[in-house]
């Protein structure tokens, strides 16, 4: 029987949440196209704000400048993309845990250099900056967790007890990997990755008080799952999952992107030219959000070289954006009735879908939700926000504060795994959508006379063959004393822990020698090669300093130069033509060293650009404070002066800047 | 057995009489004693259900997080025990499999020659109309064997429930079969719903 075999299993599962209790868990939405944070604060989860901008999304944009620093979300997606389209990642989630050799990688229309591969390299390879080793998609993403990361700890005050990241339910063992070795890198402590749809069923499940049988439908950025959960008694028991982890809103505007350029009569590939490539792509994704609500909306496009540029547009009717969007969104029927046979679920039976992900927001999706169950789905939800709040209240409960012990997650192994058998099939001993924790034993026996021997290969996959599945481990278990072919019996467990974590077990029966290892799929990193990264960032923490001083300045001088616009406009009769020629002068400098790398002249441009509009400043404020003697309170004046004042004290904005505005710059280990 | 956490003396498979501490399982203890339910074919799969969720919620490894290792380990080992108990309970097929293994019959390896006659050319008229492509004949085909599934368990269930155990066993071998034959109807509906644009779109 599994059991008996499992029990012999020596301290399988080694706790990560041991040592987290120090301060507060978050939780982390990992996204393809955004990425959140979120804490449970006074019982209740909230997504962490940046502190500057208010904003609670950060895009997953990450940008590599010349000077290796490294700037990300907003201010790179908006307007470091455009220029540097090359050094600038976007939706890096699609190439998690994906060899050089993958065909997500080599797709048509993307405006990134990839490293050629080197033999016996599994990871693909950003090229970015100039001269700088290429990066890997796990580097990537630790910038996006770095940043929310600092975040978390300037909004919960200092060091952080720990964090469960989300991923899509159908990553599979390679891409959860990378996503773990991300956490690790940004300095995270990964008490769990839990299912995307998961997480959306917990947040929504106990925010509503909702019992019954849901299913979850997630169509992000670059991934679709759909899960079926039954949720009773603060029971989350998973039924079934199901997915397409290359499938998502990128996907729509891929295919939108390729109308475009094939109507201006250009390649839709856009001819291998990233700026193009990036420029056609965000113009599908403007377009497609566009007519969420508009029913025809004109898609802008630069074409040309830099020396002649030309400005094209195209009308696009909904119907006809739909019509180019549909064939991408039918492949996510099959995952959906596979998922519902399963779960052993009708879709009469359901007490209600629950839409997740940006790509939902499309009436196209939800009118195809709707087809597809039977049902209009539930849409007192926001399909933002929702997975990390999950994500927040699963770290809340491992941390073991105790808030919510009424709550349990049960998750399910998201694929088949398996061993390689003769003739390179695989035997199945972990079916998918088996609950978690869980074991299988399957007993082996030799092939040949006096094998020593046995190669065990470890897959996962739903396929028969170990050629179409994924390869997660190989290892021996040497030393047997040579038999005739039958006569040894080796004992195989595997053992799936509450981290969704693979160990396997190998003992032949006859002579007990055994053999363990817990199993790290080859599209990870090897913990070498996090140490050295780690190292790396430590031996570069002075470049990084400098790095996050720069950026700061940056930031600081967009905020100065934008009050400074701000103010002339507003109030242009107080301003002297000398006024205006120095402070024009001062911000075309400031203009021009922002972009530079010297952080020194940043400031210094800043100082000029202040003592420039001092005069026009002073009387903005004289007036200010005239129109206070009218009748206005003391603070009121005072709030309006600060308000409107283009030179105010740059030390406590300093201070904000710090860990806030759209852009931060991670360490840059490179 | 000896309790890990207060060396008093206690019994596996659940808290320990004197201290509390959750101990690991007892390999002896078949699924139905898991559930403390009675051994029998026909469970209430209402309470089953309810004493799976309440075990999980004792039981499960999130629990412990912050527990000794011993406990951790003996938390883990009863969720595995406790989840791979549900999986075989619940269906009703695997649930007759193991009430056979749980009275020393084993499933033979022996096929009746007629039944495995049978399955295979059942097998093979369904490649041929999943191959024509003859969507009408694949369903009809199903709704047959859909028929005899439901009269094979059945007759399992009235089986079990007299104690004549090698019929039970005979018409277990033969369901294998018909569910080998769903599986493949399954395969041609997949197929089916993902249809030719879908194919297309792969492509690109």
């Amino acid at each position: 029987m599994a059991v008996e075999a499992l029990f012999e299993i020596s301290e399988p599962g080694q706790s990560r949440v041991k040592d987290a209790c120090k301060g507060r868990a978050i939780g982390i939405d990992l996204g393809t196209t955004n990425s959140l944070v979120a804490a449970v604060q006074a019982g209740q989860p909230v997504c962490l704000r940046d502190p500057a901008t208010g904003e609670a999304i950060l895009p997953s944009v990450v940008h590599y400048a010349a000077d290796g620093s490294v700037v990300v979300g907003a201010d790179a997606r908006d307007r470091l993309a455009p220029l540097y389209p090359r050094d600038t990642i976007a939706s890096v989630k699609r190439f998690m845990g994906r060899g050089p050799g993958d065909v997500e990688a080599t797709r048509r229309l993307t405006p990134y250099r990839f490293a050629p591969a080197a033999a016996g390299d599994p990871v693909v390879r950003f090229v970015v900056g100039d001269g700088a080793p290429a990066v890997t998609p796990i580097e990537v993403s630790s910038e996006i967790l770095k940043v929310l990361r600092a975040r978390a700890e300037q909004e919960l005050g200092g060091e952080l007890g720990g964090a469960v990241i989300t991923v899509p339910a159908y990553f599979d063992d390679g891409q959860r990997q990378a996503t773990r070795d991300a956490g690790r890198l940004a300095g995270l402590e990964v008490l769990r990755l839990i299912n995307e749809p998961t997480a959306a069923a917990l947040a929504y499940g106990l925010d509503k008080g909702a019992e019954g049988t849901f299913a979850v439908f997630d169509l992000g950025g670059g991934t679709f799952d759909v899960s079926i959960l039954k949720l009773e008694g603060g029971v989350f028991e998973v039924k079934s999952t199901g997915g397409d982890s290359a499938l998502g809103g990128d996907d729509f505007d891929r295919a939108i992107a390729h109308d475009l350029l094939s109507k201006l009569g250009l390649p839709d590939d856009a001819g291998g030219d990233a700026r193009l490539a990036r420029r056609a792509l965000d113009a599908a994704r403007a377009v497609k959000e566009a007519l969420t609500t508009a029913e025809t909306a004109e898609a802008s496009l630069v074409t040309g070289t830099n020396g002649s540029p030309h400005a094209a547009t195209v009308t696009l009717a909904r119907a006809a954006m739909e019509a180019l969007v549909q064939p991408v969104l039918e492949r996510c029927a099959t995952p959906v009735r596979r998922a519902l046979k399963d779960a052993g679920v009708e879709a009469s039976a359901l007490s209600g879908v629950i839409l997740v992900g940006g790509a939902t927001r499309m009436p196209l999706v939800q009118r195809f939700v709707a087809g597809l169950f039977g049902r209009a789905p539930l849409a007192d939800i926001d399909p933002d926000q929702v997975v990390a709040l999950g994500a927040a209240v699963q770290a809340d409960i491992l941390a073991g504060d105790g808030v919510r012990d009424d709550v349990l997650l049960l998750d399910v192994v998201p694929l088949s795994l398996g061993l390689e058998t003769m003739g390179g099939v695989v035997e199945k001993l972990v079916p998918r959508n088996s609950t978690i924790p869980c074991g299988a034993t399957q007993t082996f026996t030799t092939y040949a006379d006096k094998q020593t021997g046995f190669d065990l290969h470890v897959v996962q996959g739903e396929r028969e063959m170990v050629a179409e599945c994924r390869s997660l481990a190989r290892f021996k278990l040497t030393g047997i004393p040579p038999m005739s072919a039958g006569m040894a019996r080796l004992q195989v467990t595997f053992l799936v822990d509450a981290d969704g974590l693979l160990h396997v077990t190998a003992r032949e029966e006859t002579t007990g020698i055994e053999t363990a290892i817990q199993v790290k799929p080859s599209y990870g990193l090897t913990d070498e090669e996090v140490e050295r990264m780690l190292l790396d960032s430590f031996a570069h923490a002075e470049d990084d300093v400098k790095a996050r001083l720069l950026t700061e300045q940056r930031v600081e001088a967009e905020r100065i130069v934008s009050a400074a616009r701000a103010a002339m406009a507003d109030s242009p009769e107080l301003l002297t033509d000398a006024d205006k020629m120095a402070i024009d002068a001062a911000m075309a400098e400031l203009d021009r060293v922002k972009v530079g790398t010297d952080h020194h002249a940043i400031r210094a441009a800043v100082e000029q650009l202040d003592v420039a509009s001092k005069d026009f400043a002073g009387r903005r404020m004289n007036r200010a404070l005239e129109s206070g003697l009218r009748g206005r309170g003391v603070a009121e004046v005072e709030a309006k002066v600060a308000e409107t004042e283009p030179k105010s004290d740059l030390q406590s904005r300093m201070s904000g800047a710090g860990h806030g505005g759209h852009s931060h710059s991670g360490s840059s280990h490179r | 057995m000896i309790c890990w956490s207060c060396e008093r003396a206690t019994s596996a498979g659940g808290d320990c009489a004197s201290c509390g501490a959750i101990q690991p399982p007892d390999p002896k203890a078949d699924y139905f004693a898991v559930f403390g339910v009675n051994r029998r074919y026909d469970v209430d799969f209402a309470e089953l259900e309810a004493r799976y969720r309440e075990q999980s919620r004792k039981l499960h490894p999130d629990r412990f997080a912050k527990a000794d290792p011993r406990a951790r380990r003996a938390s883990l080992q009863r969720s595995v025990q406790l989840n791979e108990a549900w999986r075989t309970l619940k269906d009703p097929f695997k649930r007759a499999e193991y009430l056979l293994a749980l009275s020393g019959v084993s499933l033979t390896k022996e096929v009746p020659p007629a039944l495995l006659m049978e399955t295979l050319d059942l097998r093979e008229e369904l490649a041929e109309a999943r191959a024509a492509g003859d969507d009408g004949r694949v369903q009809a085909m199903a709704r047959a064997m859909r028929a005899r599934v439901e009269a094979a368990m059945h007759a399992v269930a009235s089986g079990l429930a007299s104690g004549d155990l090698a019929r039970v066993a005979a018409e277990l071998v033969a369901l294998r079969y018909y569910r080998r034959f769903m599986d493949e109807v399954a395969l041609h509906d997949d197929a089916v719903a993902e249809g030719a644009p879908t194919a297309e779109m792969r492509g690109s």
